[in-house]
């Protein structure tokens, strides 16, 4: 099957370079998401694959094959785009059987993979209409038939779901999924959205600034972050990041921050580490919330409760950093506004280096 | 914007007399064209006597008849015909693939190329040179001179460039994946979505064409190439002088006054009939080539 | 796939590769482009670039039996000569003259006009309106001069029957000198301005309607928000086609005036194209008359780059 290979893909310029050296493997059937701000790369370093920007260094594979100097149109892949390019002059049909067309795919061939494509997608009904008369949702459909009845090697996504409002983008993000698994296609698939990343992706590319941060499976990653840019990513709302200073305490290392302190799980960077500059990363839904006294609790100044419905995000401050808690409503919201502190179990505790802003842990990992 | 019921008594009278104003400049440029139809129509004597003011006076065909009885006048109409199409065509070979490769920004030299295009429209050699320049390539007296010589012209080159610009790349680029190559990017894709501003090319082109009079008059002396336009001027300036024109009216029903009218509503004709389509792209035209890089 | 689409190609790592083979491969995948340009290329070296070769004849004594190349160069006589033409000397008053008005007149119409229509609140009485007012621009030069010359005919023309109408004797309006430059002006307001107003017409569109709306809870009427607001908002768009029609100010519709024009009223009528086409194309006289022609290009050129670099001084954007 077929695999893409990057090796020490580099994006300038002129002198101004926009991709420094991505190193990346995208396995077979592999449902890969390059995920980032605006301006870190990620689409520059879809479209390298895609043919339509140069690679300035580096090596790109697809299936084994360098690619680096292949025209587009030869390289098997696909793409979506953001705004789907769909021709207005074109119906339905005559859109998906666009890329057939131009490769002279013989005609009755054409009708019968418009047709099954059609089918796949739930356009049959539209394949007469033209791409004015569908909706954000129909038009994104069309746009992936277009990509889907020439059976490439590689699919290829660029934000193809951002035009979309809320509801449908979860409803194509659904689909877009379910597709995937029926046609079993190598996909990358670019988003600024870390919550179509987290849903969508089999494995998770973080970058930020032309650099890969951080490669893993959405659960790793979002457990797992391996530095403060990860973690200030991923997630909704992101991880609590907090100052703090490594001090030795009864049971163990402590963390100090605003007068308080936190105990640490037992990691081997903390044993000669007190005076250590560290940052303490907590996720807003492993945070406890607490009222009044409690054995170990973190005393934070509440300022607002957001309700969601079933959630609530209590906004809340320690010190001058603010900090985000993120509960289950149903123990009131009375009880919620009262909140005054809060407790995190040990080993829920992330914490980075604050030079570096590297993660800190075991040597065998975690 | 709101309802009149809504105005101030002032503003009611405003809003009246502005009508008034306007309706009379309508009229103003409506009423020459009623007036060369109504003379069209009318009797060579009345016309003559300045008696024909807004109907024909003395109803007759005759001004149409001795226009269409004239061999010149069909020939120069057929030519016209000939030189709008042909121009037009022509034009539109050169400027659409010169526009798009224009457009493109990994062109080589692209800012000479777009100055060489712009320099033509601040500076012109003048006429004598441009003249001199049409003999010394034989295109002197020949419908392929007409039609060549005037295909390229800068302002509609640009205007179709700007709007390829404004076509979002990705759509060249989604044709790019599927295998298309340049000319079929610029066929398949860019023609079809730059319907409305090659429209407003073309009807420039048509209308440049059509009207078009002096470099006709100039560079044509063969009687059976010449364009309506031409004819049209030398009847209008020369028939006066003509004796066996001035001795045809001693026994005819028509005048100098009435055959110029006739030949100006037979050469409004097709104007007024594509006018409708004019209407539709010029507005769009004119803001699409307009101020703008 | 040598040279079919647009082929990506990647500077190896190892060393960044010369211009030349750059160049070599960059032809290689964008030929295409290369071959849509070259006939638009072509076509303006040929018959517009070469034609400014040709100018050199203004300084040569040239004959069309030595060529240009082959004329013997005979420096500024040319020039000298034709300053001390009277005819050139009169053309190019008039060309002044007749400029200067054209836009003293013709300038404000359309602008007016525009205004006008914005006014009109019956939308089929406006388009209707506009529909014939813009007509006269598409009608060709040859016929506007029919229609004037058969208007204004001393014995048949409309013109002459309504004066005749108040008691006036006929006049001889084409061939009367005084008369030439008021028809000549308002025969190209008639077919122009209309047409002209859709640029401010455009420019008006553009004005937020919240500032009506806000004018009128503050009780404006409707000629004080003529005044206040749609005039001031499309100040803009008049400054930029005044510098245009500054820049294109000895553009003479000569045409017209070839069409109008007689000996009897080149006093007021002859300007420099007219002057041009005279001695070059009908007398023969091409070096003389193509010095004419370059004398009014160069000053032609220096005032579009002039009104091109007010322009972009003044508002941002440039007109090309």
């Amino acid at each position: 099957m077929s695999g893409v290979r990057l090796e020490n893909i580099v994006k300038a310029y002129g002198a101004l370079r926009v991709v420094h050296g991505i190193d990346l493997t995208v396995n077979p059937q592999e449902f890969l998401v390059l995920v980032g701000p605006s301006g870190c790369g990620k689409s520059t370093t879809l479209r390298m694959i895609a043919g339509l920007e140069e690679i300035t260094e580096g090596r790109l594979t697809i299936d084994g094959r360098e690619m680096n100097r292949t025209a587009p149109k030869d390289r098997d892949v696909a793409m979506v785009f953001q705004n789907y390019a769909l021709y207005p002059h074109l119906s339905v049909a005559e859109n998906i059987a666009f890329g057939l067309r131009i490769r002279r795919t013989p005609k009755d061939e054409i009708a019968a993979q418009v047709k099954e494509v059609g089918g796949i997608l739930g356009l049959t009904d539209y394949l007469l209409r033209r791409p004015a008369d569908l909706s954000g949702g129909q038009r994104q459909r069309v746009a992936m038939g277009r990509a889907i009845v020439r059976r490439p090697k590689v699919f290829l996504f660029d934000e193809p779901l951002s035009n979309l409002d809320a509801k449908l983008r979860t409803q194509m993000r659904a689909e877009i999924k379910r597709l995937h698994k029926r046609l079993g296609a190598t996909s990358i698939y670019v988003t600024h959205d870390q919550v179509e990343a987290m849903t969508l992706a089999d494995r998770i590319v973080v970058m930020n600034e032309g650099r890969i941060e951080q490669i893993g499976t959405p659960m790793d990653v979002f457990q797992n972050p391996v530095n403060t840019f990860v973690a200030g990513f991923i997630g909704s709302p992101p991880m609590n990041q907090i100052d703090a200073v490594i001090a030795t305490g009864d049971g163990g290392p402590v963390a100090q921050f605003d007068g308080q302190s936190l105990s640490l799980p037992p990691l081997d960077a903390l044993r000669q580490g007190a005076g250590r500059r560290v940052v303490i990363g907590i996720r807003p839904e492993y945070a406890r919330p607490v009222h009044g006294p409690a054995e170990g609790a973190v005393r934070i100044t509440p300022e607002l409760v957001e309700t969601l419905g079933s959630e609530a995000l209590i906004h809340a401050a320690i010190g001058a950093t603010p900090f985000v808690i993120k509960t289950e409503t149903h123990m009131g919201l009375t009880h919620l506004e009262n909140v005054d502190g809060f407790t995190i179990a040990p080993d829920m505790i992330k914490l980075f280096d604050k030079e570096t802003g590297h993660v800190l842990r075991n040597e065998e990992g975690r | 914007m709101t309802n009149m019921t809504l105005y101030s008594r002032g503003d009611r009278m405003f809003v009246i007399l502005n009508m008034i104003l306007i309706g009379m400049f309508a009229i103003s440029a409506l009423y020459p064209f009623i007036y060369m139809a109504a003379l069209s129509f009318s009797s060579g004597f009345e016309a003559r006597a300045g008696n024909v003011v807004l109907t024909p006076i003395g109803l007759t065909l005759s001004a149409y008849k001795r226009v269409l009885s004239e061999p010149l006048f069909w020939s120069s109409y057929g030519n016209t015909f000939i030189y709008t199409i042909g121009g037009t065509l022509a034009s539109l070979a050169f400027i659409i693939p010169g526009a798009y490769a224009l457009s493109k920004p990994q062109l080589y030299g692209r800012r000479f190329w777009n100055l060489m295009v712009a320099f033509t429209m601040w500076f012109h050699a003048g006429i004598i040179p441009f003249y001199l320049n049409m003999r010394d390539l034989g295109l002197l007296d020949s419908y392929f001179g007409i039609i060549i010589g005037f295909a390229v012209n800068g302002f509609n080159l640009i205007l179709l460039r700007n709007f390829f610009e404004g076509i979002p790349r990705s759509f060249e680029e989604a044709a790019r994946m599927d295998g298309a190559n340049e000319f079929q990017v610029l066929w398949k894709v860019y023609v079809p979505l730059s319907k409305p501003a090659i429209a407003t090319v073309a009807l420039f082109c048509i209308v440049a064409r059509w009207n078009g009079f002096f470099w006709a008059m100039v560079m044509l002396n063969d009687e059976g190439k010449i364009p309506l336009q031409v004819y049209l001027r030398h009847v209008i300036a020369e028939l006066s002088d003509d004796d066996e024109f001035a001795v045809s009216l001693l026994r005819a029903d028509y005048s100098l006054e009435t055959v110029s009218a006739a030949i100006i509503v037979c050469s409004i004709i097709p104007v007024i009939l594509i006018y409708p389509f004019l209407q539709k792209y010029f507005n769009k035209g004119i803001l699409l080539g307009g101020v703008k890089e | 796939m040598a040279g079919a689409a647009r082929t990506v190609v990647a500077g190896t790592a190892e060393k960044p590769p010369g211009r030349i083979s750059r160049i070599a491969a960059h032809m290689r995948r964008e030929w295409q482009i290369y071959v849509m340009l070259l006939p638009t290329v072509i076509w303006l070296l040929l018959f517009l670039y070469k034609p400014m070769y040709g100018l050199q004849i203004a300084f040569k004594d040239y004959s069309l039996f030595r060529g240009i190349e082959g004329s013997p160069w005979i420096g500024l006589e040319h020039f000298e000569t034709l300053f001390q033409n009277d005819q050139f000397i009169r053309a190019l008053k008039n060309t002044i003259i007749i400029s200067f008005f054209t836009l003293v007149f013709g300038f404000p119409v359309p602008i007016i006009l525009a205004l006008m229509f914005n006014e009109i609140v019956n939308q089929r009485f406006k388009k209707t309106a506009q529909t014939i007012v813009y007509l006269p621009h598409f009608i060709s030069t040859v016929i506007i001069a029919g229609i004037v010359i058969t208007a204004f005919s001393p014995s048949s023309g409309i013109v002459n029957t309504i004066l005749g109408f108040f008691g006036l004797e006929p006049i001889y309006f084409l061939t009367r000198p005084e008369w030439f430059r008021p028809i000549f002006i308002g025969a190209g307001i008639w077919q122009e301005a209309g047409f002209q107003s859709i640029v401010y017409l455009a420019a008006i569109a553009g004005i937020s309607p919240t500032l009506y709306e806000s004018a009128v809870v503050d009780g404006a009427s409707r000629w004080q928000m003529m005044w206040k607001i749609t005039l001031p908002s499309i100040i803009p768009t008049i400054l930029i086609m005044l510098i245009i029609r500054i820049g294109n100010l000895l553009e003479v519709g000569f045409e017209m005036i070839i069409l109008l024009y007689q000996p009897a009223t080149y006093q007021t009528a002859d300007v420099v194209n007219t002057f041009i086409y005279r001695q070059g194309i009908l007398n023969g006289q091409y070096d003389l008359a193509a010095a004419a022609g370059l004398f009014n290009a160069v000053v032609a050129f220096v005032l579009v780059m002039s009104a091109n670099a007010i322009s972009r001084r003044y508002s941002r954007t440039s007109l090309w």
